[in-house]
C-alpha cells in the first residue's frame, strides 16, 4: 500500500505555512529587539543614577520623584493602545495575521504600563493631595481605558475561531483608541473640576529636573519597545508551535494508516 | 438604505408580534427605579433633583443592555445571522436597521421610565419635556450605535450576554458624561449647556461612523 498523494500534498502546504512563521516583518522585529538589549541596560543604569542624584523638591519632598516614572508610563500606555489599534486596522485592511499578533503585544504591554501608572499615581496623590484617589476626569477616563483593554483581552479569549477573535478585537481596539483624544476633550469641558497637574509645558520643571524627566521618558520608551517586540515574538512562536503540533498530529495520524 | 428599512421593519414587526423585548426592558427599568427608592435614605427625596439625572441614566443604561443583548441573540435562532451576512449590499445598512430598531424600542422604554420616575420622585420634567427628549435621544443614539455593534460581537462569544456590559460600559463613559450633564442642567436650571450637547454630538458621530464601517467585519462569516 503506497502513501496517498493527497495527504502529503496538504502536508506540504501546511509546512510552507509553518515555514513562513515568523513573517519577514516579525523576523525584522526580533532582530531589532536583539539590538535593543544592551542599550536598554545602559540607559536604565544611567536613568536610575540621574533620578537618585536629582534635587529633592522643596514642597513635595522625595515623593515628587514619581514624576520621573509616572508620565513616561502614561506615554507608554497610550503608545501601547495606539499599537493595538494600528495593528488591528492594518490586520483588517491587509488580513495579515502578523499585524494581529502585533496588536496583542501592544495591548498586553499597554495594560502593564497602565496598571503601573494607576499604582504610581495614587502613591504620589496620597503624598500631595492627601488622598489615594480622586474622581478627577483624567483619572476616571484613564481607569476606563484600563477597563476597555481588559475587556479587549477578555473578548479575545472568549471569541471562538482565530480570525473572528482577531476581527472583533481589531474593531474593539479601534473604538478604544477613540477614548484617548476624548480623554483630553473631556478635561477641557469639565476643566473646573480637574485637579490633575497640567501637561508639562516648557519651564514648568524646577532646576535639575528636566534631565531626569527626559531620561525617564527615553529609558521607559525603550523598555516599552523591547517588551512589545518580545511579546510579539512570543506570540508568533506560539502560533508556529500550535501549527507544528497540528501538523505532527496529522502526520502521525496518516502515518499509522488506520482511519476510523 | 432599503436594506436598513427592511431590517428596521422586520425588527419592529417581530417585536410587535411578541412584545417581549419592550416589556422585559420596561419592567426591568421600573424595578431599577424601585431599587433607587430603597437605596436612597428615607427623607432625602426632597433633594433628589440634583442626583435625578444620574439615577435616570443608570436605569436607562441597564435596561438598554437587556434590549441590546436580545437584539442579536434573536438572530442566532435558526442561524438567521448567517442569512443576514449573506444578504447582498453593504452590511453597514444592516447595522443601521438594527440600531434604528433598538433606538425606537429603547426610546419607548426611556419615555415611560422618565414619566414614572418623575411621578415617583416628584420631579417636574414636563416643563422641559421637549429639550429632555432631545438630550435623551442623543444619549440613546450613542448607546444604540456602540451597543448594537458590541451586541453583534458578544452574542457570538462563549460568554454571550455576560460580555456585552463589560464591553459596552467603559465605551459609554463619554456618552454618559454628556447625557447626565445635559439632563442635570435641564432638571436643575431648566436649560441645557452647549458643552454637553457638543460632546454628545461628537461621540455619536464617531460611534456611528466606526460602527457602520466596522460592521462589515463583525458580520463576516
Amino acid at each position: 500500500m503506497t502513501e496517498a498523494p493527497t495527504p502529503s500534498g496538504s502536508n506540504a502546504n501546511r509546512t510552507t505555512e509553518t515555514m513562513s512563521l515568523p513573517s519577514a516583518l516579525e523576523q525584522g522585529a526580533a532582530r531589532l529587539r536583539g539590538w535593543l538589549g544592551i542599550p536598554i541596560v545602559v540607559l536604565l543604569v544611567v536613568y536610575a543614577y540621574i533620578v537618585v542624584q536629582a534635587p529633592i523638591d522643596n514642597v513635595q519632598g522625595v515623593i515628587q520623584k514619581i514624576l520621573y516614572v509616572h508620565p513616561p508610563l502614561a506615554y507608554g500606555t497610550y503608545l501601547g493602545f495606539i499599537v493595538t489599534a494600528v495593528g488591528g486596522a492594518l490586520y483588517l485592511w491587509t488580513e495579515r495575521e502578523d499585524f494581529d499578533r502585533m496588536a496583542i503585544a501592544g495591548c498586553e504591554v499597554g495594560v502593564i504600563f497602565c496598571t503601573l501608572m494607576l499604582i504610581t499615581g495614587p502613591i504620589w496623590a496620597k503624598g500631595t493631595w492627601g488622598k489615594w484617589w480622586s474622581w478627577d476626569p483624567r483619572l476616571t477616563v484613564t481607569v476606563l481605558l484600563w477597563f476597555i483593554y481588559l475587556a479587549y483581552m477578555l473578548l479575545r479569549s472568549f471569541s471562538e475561531g482565530g480570525t473572528r477573535a482577531a476581527r472583533f478585537a481589531a474593531i474593539y481596539g479601534i473604538v478604544g483608541l477613540v477614548l484617548i483624544p476624548l480623554n483630553y476633550y473631556i478635561i477641557e469641558i469639565f476643566n473646573n473640576r480637574s485637579i490633575h497637574p497640567d501637561n508639562l509645558s516648557s519651564g514648568s520643571l524646577g532646576d535639575g529636573m528636566g534631565l531626569p524627566f527626559l531620561m525617564g521618558n527615553l529609558a521607559l520608551f525603550f523598555v516599552f519597545a523591547y517588551l512589545v517586540l518580545l511579546r510579539w515574538e512570543v506570540e508568533s512562536l506560539r502560533t508556529r508551535a500550535a501549527l507544528e503540533e497540528a501538523e505532527q498530529f496529522s502526520a502521525q495520524y496518516s502515518g499509522s494508516g488506520g482511519t476510523p | 438604505m432599503n436594506t436598513a428599512l427592511a431590517i428596521l421593519w422586520k425588527d419592529l414587526v417581530t417585536e410587535w408580534r411578541s412584545r417581549d423585548r419592550v416589556i422585559a426592558m420596561l419592567l426591568f427599568s421600573l424595578l431599577v427605579v424601585m431599587v433607587f427608592h430603597f437605596a436612597l435614605p428615607t427623607g432625602t427625596q426632597d433633594g433628589i433633583a440634583e442626583n435625578a439625572a444620574g439615577l435616570l441614566w443608570v436605569a436607562y443604561v441597564f435596561a438598554s443592555i437587556i434590549g441590546l443583548n436580545r437584539s442579536f441573540s434573536l438572530e442566532l435562532e435558526n442561524d438567521a445571522l448567517s442569512g443576514l451576512a449573506l444578504a447582498p449590499g453593504e452590511r453597514g445598512w444592516i447595522f443601521v436597521g438594527k440600531a434604528l430598531a433598538n433606538f425606537i424600542l429603547i426610546g419607548i422604554v426611556d419615555t415611560v421610565t422618565a414619566f414614572v420616575f418623575a411621578v415617583a420622585f416628584d420631579i417636574n420634567l414636563l416643563d422641559v419635556a421637549l429639550s429632555l427628549a432631545g438630550v435623551v435621544a442623543l444619549g440613546n443614539l450613542g448607546i444604540c450605535t456602540a451597543g448594537t455593534l458590541f451586541s453583534a460581537m458578544s452574542v457570538r462569544t462563549r460568554l454571550r450576554e455576560v460580555l456585552l456590559p463589560i464591553l459596552l460600559l467603559p465605551a459609554l463613559f463619554p456618552v454618559l458624561a454628556g447625557a447626565v450633564a445635559g439632563t442635570r442642567d435641564l432638571i436643575v436650571e431648566g436649560a441645557v449647556s452647549f458643552e454637553a450637547i457638543q460632546l454628545l454630538l461628537v461621540i455619536d458621530g464617531i460611534y456611528l461612523v466606526v460602527s457602520f464601517l466596522g460592521f462589515e467585519y463583525i458580520l463576516d462569516e
